[in-house]
């Protein structure tokens, strides 16, 4: 049986780390992780190369591509510059990622509409019923689809009203109109002949 | 608790380099430098020159040894490289073959 390995907080490996079992790396790890179990990359653990794992975890620092054969976790404050490919990647609020990002692979997906599909059914399954019990209920379900073709007018002439604003907005746009003075030359004298 | 485990079914080919004890139960090629005690369990092929203050041999090492303090080679541990070491003992049933230097 493989058993957990741990490269600790003090330790520095440079090199590539291949083989079986579940890793934790808490330290620096300069070089390629390649491990068919679990890879957890600590709060504390800096890796400068890809990861290759079945579940890869990653709270700490990498800079090199992240491939997991079921799953990718990006834990809060980590910070992962390289690629991301697995089935399943979650990355969480906090977490810092700068790569490509690519979920791929059929068993997540399958995994997933497993789930939905059953959920669905007795959504739709359970409401279905009640109206063919009822005979009233089709009646009521008239009005109800007459209810959003009322609206769509009401939108359209929402639209109409707003139509003549348009024009009144751009109006504003245009600048005030120059302000000319009225009195031309010889106006006074004008006013002392009146007077006279 | 051991600051580093490199578990049985582990390969590292590079250099290990640490401040904390060292448990290989695994596999080693390169160079192992460390402030701190380290253990070769018995499942593990080392292909390393080990430094360390304290070294327990019960699986196969291959390279020199420098241990400030001392080295032990368990039963059924094997050895071959030469040792610098204040310390040197070796068990009935362990297999060494190399220099020994403990700094007389």
């Amino acid at each position: 049986m493989a058993e957990n390995s741990v490269i600790g907080s003090a330790t520095v490996v440079s090199g590539h780390v291949r083989g079986a079992g579940a890793l934790e790396i808490l330290g620096r790890v300069e070089g390629d992780v390649t491990v068919t179990g679990d890879v957890v990359v600590g709060p504390t653990g800096r890796v400068r190369g890809n990861i290759s794992a079945a579940e890869l975890t990653v709270s700490g620092q990498v800079q090199g591509n992240l491939r997991g054969s079921e799953v990718v976790l990006v834990e809060r404050g980590a910070r992962v510059v390289g690629d991301i490919a697995s089935p399943r990647i979650g990355i969480a609020p906090g977490a810092l990622v700068r790569g490509h990002v690519q979920t791929d692979g059929e068993p997540a997906l399958a995994q997933a509409s497993f789930v939905k599909r059953p959920a669905v059914a007795a959504r739709v399954g359970a409401p279905q019923p009640v109206p063919a019990a009822l005979l009233k209920a089709p009646h009521k379900a008239e009005p109800r689809r007459l209810e959003p073709a009322r609206s769509p007018p009401a939108s359209v002439a929402a639209e109409a009203e707003s139509a003549p604003v348009r024009p009144v907005k751009a109006e504003p746009r245009r600048p005030p109109p120059p302000v000319v003075p009225v009195i031309s030359k010889g106006t006074k004298a004008k006013k002392k002949k009146s007077r006279d | 608790m051991a600051g580093t485990v490199i578990g049985e079914g582990l390969t590292i080919e590079g250099d290990i380099t640490g401040d904390e004890e060292i448990v290989i139960n695994g596999n080693l090629r390169g160079r192992l430098t460390t402030t701190d005690a380290v253990t070769v369990g018995s499942t593990a092929i080392v292909g390393a020159d080990i430094t360390g203050t304290s070294l327990s041999v019960a699986g196969q090492v291959t390279g020199d040894v420098t241990a400030s303090e001392r080295v032990d080679i368990q039963a059924g541990g094997k050895l071959i490289g030469h040792i610098k070491a204040a310390r040197f003992t070796i068990a009935d049933g362990a297999s060494f073959k190399g220099n020994v230097d403990m700094e007389v």
